[in-house]
């Protein structure tokens, strides 16, 4: 019997250090897996998913215009670095703060809204500042072209032009966020999020203001997706109107749906095996999209805990098995 | 007089859930609402715990006016509620569980410092457990408990927030009645070991009969009688109305 509590015990445990060392470990060597740009977009892409995991995985709150965090970040860090020729950390913090910024804005006008309506308020956001960067301000943005003409960076004497050096620069600051984000999951504030997904009225009931739980974790996955919009900017050298398009969102979405939502590592997994799929297929067709949405619909009717969702939920009914023996 | 409300009232359109009830509550007191299903008393029990804004009327807590306090803020004032039906965090543990609401006070806006690391809370937390009997579950998930043990830990839960006014919605519903007699016990216990004052909203009236020393009888939203258990069961009206 005391087994099999420990073995509960497991299944509802945290995720223990070892798994943030063990994954930076693996990432190690990624770029001897894959190529060095997708090792590289999918460390950016699983920033940005760790805090969309926040919000929707741990809060509950689904956003669907997390493009405007995104974007905005590119854009912050993409102008910081062309026009005023901004050191590499200034215009990454420059990339985090706007969203940041955005989010206080919309989170006071949208957070008490609900479910559907929140996710709709926040599509809105995203869409209105795509057809700022489109259209009005289209002098500074560039609008459909993007933003180009953004300088080469580099870190002290390495020049993150080359691949390798800045993947294992984004590698560390995906340490870094891996770290933190365990740090949180296991804070007081962490476990917040985590009875406000569970019980919104229990935890009111308890004293605490749910409203601002909501709000500190939209501000929280807002500083998430500023950096990693900021890194994309680095990465790619020019800022994409698409980082604003609502598709940016929507691609978010699956990803941590296909990953397994409300698991520590379900965004890194989910951004990996949709990238690796995107940048395969789309080597074959054009059409790559409809593979990999046929994909994510059978993974998700047979596993609908996405891919961690589903390998932790295994792992629990094995060690269940075992104790019961 | 530690809680007291004055001329309440809850409308719902036409419907007068409550109706100028006055419900006065002193320090350590256990005291009980009953009455038939639909007299009014969850109703009232959400008007004093800060869900619902009076339509008319006021809820006041050592003199204070918390009438249009919202659920949160009554409940850091110190007057706490439990659930007619379980409000639990289902997929956390009992500890956890109980530890979410110990912690409110203190550390809830920390991100940084492991929760595990915060002594005081953990041992308010292992305390309550025990005094809910439920140590023995520490690590499962409250989805795996029975209905009885949820019925404690709701009670845990409430009572980790420290309150002074504890409110229990009902808190041997769906119990056996070896159960029920148990519950009844342990409310008991905790209003005298902790001194805190206890409104109960039962249907049980053996519950209700011997745990209590004030009880509230309501019918159709108003007061039909107020008194010991004794007074009450003796009250004609009463037995008309609701005892039969």
């Amino acid at each position: 019997m005391v087994d099999k509590i420990n073995t509960m015990q497991q299944q509802h445990a945290p995720p223990k250090p070892l798994v943030v060392y063990g994954a930076v470990f693996a990432l190690l060597f990624l770029p001897m897996v894959i190529s060095t740009p997708l090792a590289t977009e999918i460390l950016i892409w699983a920033i940005f998913g760790m805090g969309f995991n926040l919000l929707l995985g741990y809060t509950g709150v689904l956003s669907f215009g997390h493009a405007a965090y995104f974007g905005l970040g590119a854009y912050s860090a993409g102008l910081a670095f062309r026009y005023l020729d901004a050191h590499l950390f200034v215009g990454i913090a420059a990339g985090i703060l706007a969203p940041m910024i955005l989010a206080c804005f919309i989170g006071a006008l949208a957070i008490r809204k609900r479910g559907v309506y929140f996710a709709m308020i926040s599509l809105a956001f995203a869409q209105m500042l795509y057809f700022l960067a489109l259209s009005p301000l289209k002098e500074i943005t560039r609008g459909e072209d993007g933003l180009t003409h953004i300088p080469a960076m580099a870190l002290f004497s390495f020049s993150l032009g080359k691949p390798l050096p800045l993947y294992y620069f984004v590698l560390v600051i995906t340490a870094i966020m891996l770290y933190s984000t365990w740090r949180i999951l296991q804070s007081p504030f962490g476990k917040l999020l985590q009875a406000f997904r569970e019980n919104e009225e229990r935890a009111k009931a308890c004293g605490y203001n749910t409203t601002l739980v909501k709000f500190f974790s939209l501000v929280l996955s807002a500083f998430y997706a500023g950096l990693a919009g900021a890194l994309n900017t680095v990465y790619l050298g020019y800022v994409p109107l698409t980082t604003l398009f609502w598709l940016t969102s929507g691609t978010m979405v699956m990803m941590t749906i296909l990953g397994g939502k409300g698991t520590f590592l379900g965004p890194l997994v989910g951004v990996g095996v949709f990238l690796f799929l995107q940048n395969t297929i789309s080597l074959f067709t054009p059409r790559w999209e409809l593979f990999v949405g046929s994909i994510f619909v059978a993974i998700i009717l047979l596993f609908p805990g996405g891919i961690m969702g589903t390998v932790e939920e295994k792992i629990a009914a094995y060690r269940m098995r075992r104790a019961s023996k | 007089m530690l809680l007291r409300t004055e001329k309440i009232c809850k409308y719902f359109g036409g419907l007068k859930a409550v109706d100028e009830v006055d419900f006065t509550l002193k320090k350590g007191q256990l005291k009980s609402i009953i009455g038939p299903n639909g007299a009014g008393k969850t109703t009232l029990f959400n008007l004093i715990a800060g869900a619902y804004l009076p339509t008319k009327g006021k809820v006041f807590l050592k003199d204070k006016d918390i009438s249009r306090m919202t659920l949160n803020r009554v409940s850091r004032l110190g007057v706490v509620k439990t659930y007619q039906i379980n409000h639990i965090f289902p997929s956390l543990t009992v500890f956890e569980n109980i530890r979410i609401a110990a912690q409110v006070c203190k550390t809830s806006f920390n991100f940084w410092r492991q929760a595990s690391s915060f002594g005081e809370i953990n041992d308010l937390a292992e305390e309550i457990m025990t005094k809910v009997e439920l140590k023995e579950k520490r690590n499962w998930p409250a989805s795996t408990l029975s209905h009885g043990e949820r019925r404690y830990l709701e009670i845990g839960i409430a009572l980790a927030t420290k309150p002074e006014v504890l409110l229990l919605d009902e808190p041997t519903a769906g119990m056996s009645c070896a159960e029920t007699n148990h519950c009844a016990e342990m409310i008991k216990k905790l209003s005298t070991d902790l001194g805190l004052s206890v409104v109960l909203v039962e249907h049980d009236m053996s519950v209700v009969m011997s745990i209590s020393e004030e009880i509230l009888v309501m019918n159709e939203g108003r007061t039909l009688a107020e008194g010991t258990p004794r007074e009450v069961s003796d009250n004609e009206e009463v037995q008309r109305v609701y005892l039969g």
